[in-house]
């Protein structure tokens, strides 16, 4: 039980660390974008990899918050029904749809790692005026898959010992969402 | 199997997995997964792995996470205190002044940034106390509050019209240029209502006596607290509207000028701006993914066929076009009962959009009304998220009965707003038009 404890808290850290990190994303392409404006219109000197850059930075992201929003229960539902349950019934309900999250999750590795397969290959460039190399943000579609199985896995067993013990699991209870 | 069968358990299924508590963009990838397996095999699953790095990498999306930021850089700076008190002093003597000071707040910072939170948050912080202590009617007080903080998504810039762009192929401009008409349309009709209202029955909203209304020199004093907002908006959308930058690089100018608001009220600390950076990283992260599920979702639904069967079926809509209209509008009304604006328009689109464009209608006319529909939805029980919003912060004399009540006849208004746009879809097309030939 306490290794089970101590792999399930790593999951969470992992993305934690990676979430963290991600969410200073937002500086850069924030500061991207602006210097490109002002370089474009003050000193009539557009660049051209700002806007390509700032283009991949968001890229890696939106796609690597999937794990990191699952870990804190931010993807958004449709709660009307689920929230009126009892913790049990709610890990109950949960392990049952986890088949069509690990399905989708399971197709956008599958599929996403065979696009990143392709790029990395072939060593693909983006053919703009600056051509940066796409395959390591490519890469990110099969990695941000397996972040989000990971922390579903993680979820999975913590709904699972939530039937057992018939009371919620540390952190299973934790929602931090933001909303449009 | 036939059609008919297949696309009947295709939103069954959707249906019995959303309301099971799954969050919604692995219900609509999951689900759609296997029904493209059964239809048209895994091949094209390949499509959607394509699809989902065409999303990640494009430059217009750039924006949101810039306008999330830029909201939330807004609610903690100073800017929303200052209006407030302006407000005051100018309209407090007017019966229900205080109503109609906090709904053009909430224009205001609907026109600065692009989504709704910021300014229900501020003025339920601000304005709600004072109208509470200075005894106005608190279903008056929270309802008006209830009522302007949904319109952020209506008034430009709006993350919600940058995703219709993405999924509509319409301009993003186009639309922004679209949405200020309504905007001040809502304005407008709310605060006509609040303003006969309190004249009628000044005990709702009493004026302010006069000995706290302050004198001409306060009143002066108190206007520079527009100077910053009204530049806001003019950098953010008069660059986007007169063609100068893309929505993109708006929203970077826009974030500037909160940024500096926040300086100039000295809040901008390493905490505000760390706290921002990670609600707008989950709040990107959220609306992103919701849009990497319903590729999914539209490769499945146009792929076995079921865009045809709906259209087919739309044909027994009575009413023509414009019964087909209006029960579209219904289905997005009850939609918005129970799911949030992004999820919405990424199922809503993909599978009215044709039915809209095969009558002849205009899209950007149809975005705008969609995005007005969604504006009610925000205000209306039980899933308004600005109700979830109020909740969490007025005093405990206002019970939630009290804010459900209160939004009845603001709804009503809106409403009234929605169908003369409708009625009327120059309204919404006129500017556009203009600026954008």
């Amino acid at each position: 039980m306490q290794i089970l404890n101590t792999v399930l808290r790593f999951i969470d850290n992992i993305n934690d660390w990676i979430g963290r990190i991600l969410s200073y994303g937002v500086f850069f392409m924030f500061i991207l974008v602006l210097s490109e404006v002002i370089r474009r219109y003050f000193f009539n000197s557009p660049t051209v990899w700002a806007n390509e850059l700032t283009q991949l930075i968001f890229g890696a992201y939106v796609i690597l918050a999937g794990g990191y929003i699952l870990r804190w229960n931010g993807h958004v539902n449709v709660d009307i029904f689920y929230s009126t349950l009892s913790y049990r019934w709610k890990a109950i309900f949960d392990i049952a749809t986890s088949v069509i999250f690990f399905g989708f999750c399971g197709m956008l590795f599958t599929y996403g790692g065979s696009l990143a397969w392709e790029s990395l290959t072939s060593f693909e460039h983006s053919q703009s005026a600056w051509n940066p190399p796409l395959y390591p943000f490519k890469l990110c579609i099969p990695i941000a898959a397996l972040l989000l199985i990971l922390q579903g896995i993680a979820k999975l067993i913590r709904d699972i010992m939530t039937v057992i013990k018939g009371e919620p699991v540390e952190t299973v209870d934790t929602i931090e969402r933001e909303v449009l | 199997m036939n059609i008919e069968i297949l696309t009947l358990l295709f939103f069954l299924a959707l249906f019995v997995f959303l309301f099971s508590g799954l969050p919604l963009s692995f219900v609509l990838g999951g689900v759609s997964i296997i029904f493209i397996w059964a239809t048209w095999g895994p091949e094209a699953f390949y499509m959607v792995a394509a699809q989902t790095w065409g999303a990640m990498n494009k430059f217009t999306l750039v924006a949101i996470p810039l306008f999330i930021f830029m909201a939330m850089i807004l609610e903690k700076s100073g800017t929303a205190k200052d209006l407030y008190d302006m407000m005051y002093v100018w309209f407090g003597p007017l019966r229900g002044g205080l109503v109609i000071g906090t709904l053009v707040i909430c224009a205001i910072f609907s026109a600065m940034c692009g989504i709704s939170g910021a300014a229900v948050v501020s003025m339920g912080a601000i304005a709600l106390p004072s109208m509470l202590e200075k005894k106005y009617d608190k279903l008056m007080a929270v309802g008006c509050i209830n009522s302007g903080g949904g319109w952020g998504i209506l008034i430009p810039p709006s993350v919600i019209m940058i995703l219709y762009a993405l999924i509509s192929g319409e301009s993003v401009g186009r639309l922004f240029a679209g949405g200020v008409i309504p905007g001040v349309l809502l304005l407008v009709l709310v605060s006509t209502y609040v303003l006969i209202r309190c004249y009628f029955q000044p005990h709702l909203a009493p004026a302010l006596p006069p000995e706290e209304r302050g004198d001409w020199g306060r009143k002066l004093k108190a206007l520079k607290a527009v100077i910053l907002p009204v530049a806001i908006v003019f950098a953010v959308l008069g660059s986007i509207v007169f063609g100068i930058t893309t929505p993109t690089e708006a929203a970077a100018v826009g974030l500037l000028g909160s940024l500096v608001s926040a300086v100039v009220y000295r809040q901008l600390t390493l905490k505000v701006l760390l706290e921002a950076s990670m609600r707008t990283f989950k709040l990107t992260g959220m609306i992103m993914w919701i849009l990497f599920g319903a590729y999914s979702f539209t490769a499945a639904y146009h792929g076995m066929g079921a865009a045809h069967l709906i259209e087919d079926l739309m044909k027994y809509v009575p009413g023509g076009p414009w019964g087909t209209i209006i029960f579209i509008q219904l289905v997005i009304f009850l939609l918005a009962m129970v799911l949030d604006p992004a999820g919405i328009m990424m199922i809503c689109v993909p599978v009215f959009l044709p039915i809209i464009k095969a009558h002849g209608f205009d899209p950007l006319w149809f975005g705008i009304l969609f995005i007005m529909n969604m504006n009610v939805g925000y205000m209306t029980p039980p899933f308004g998220f600005n109700l979830f919003y109020l909740k969490a912060i007025v005093p405990s004399s206002v019970t939630m009965g009290d804010i459900y009540r209160s939004v009845i006849p603001f709804t009503i208004m809106e409403c009234t707003g929605l169908a003369i746009v409708m009625v009327f879809p120059k309204i919404a097309t006129w500017l556009p038009d203009l600026f954008f030939k």
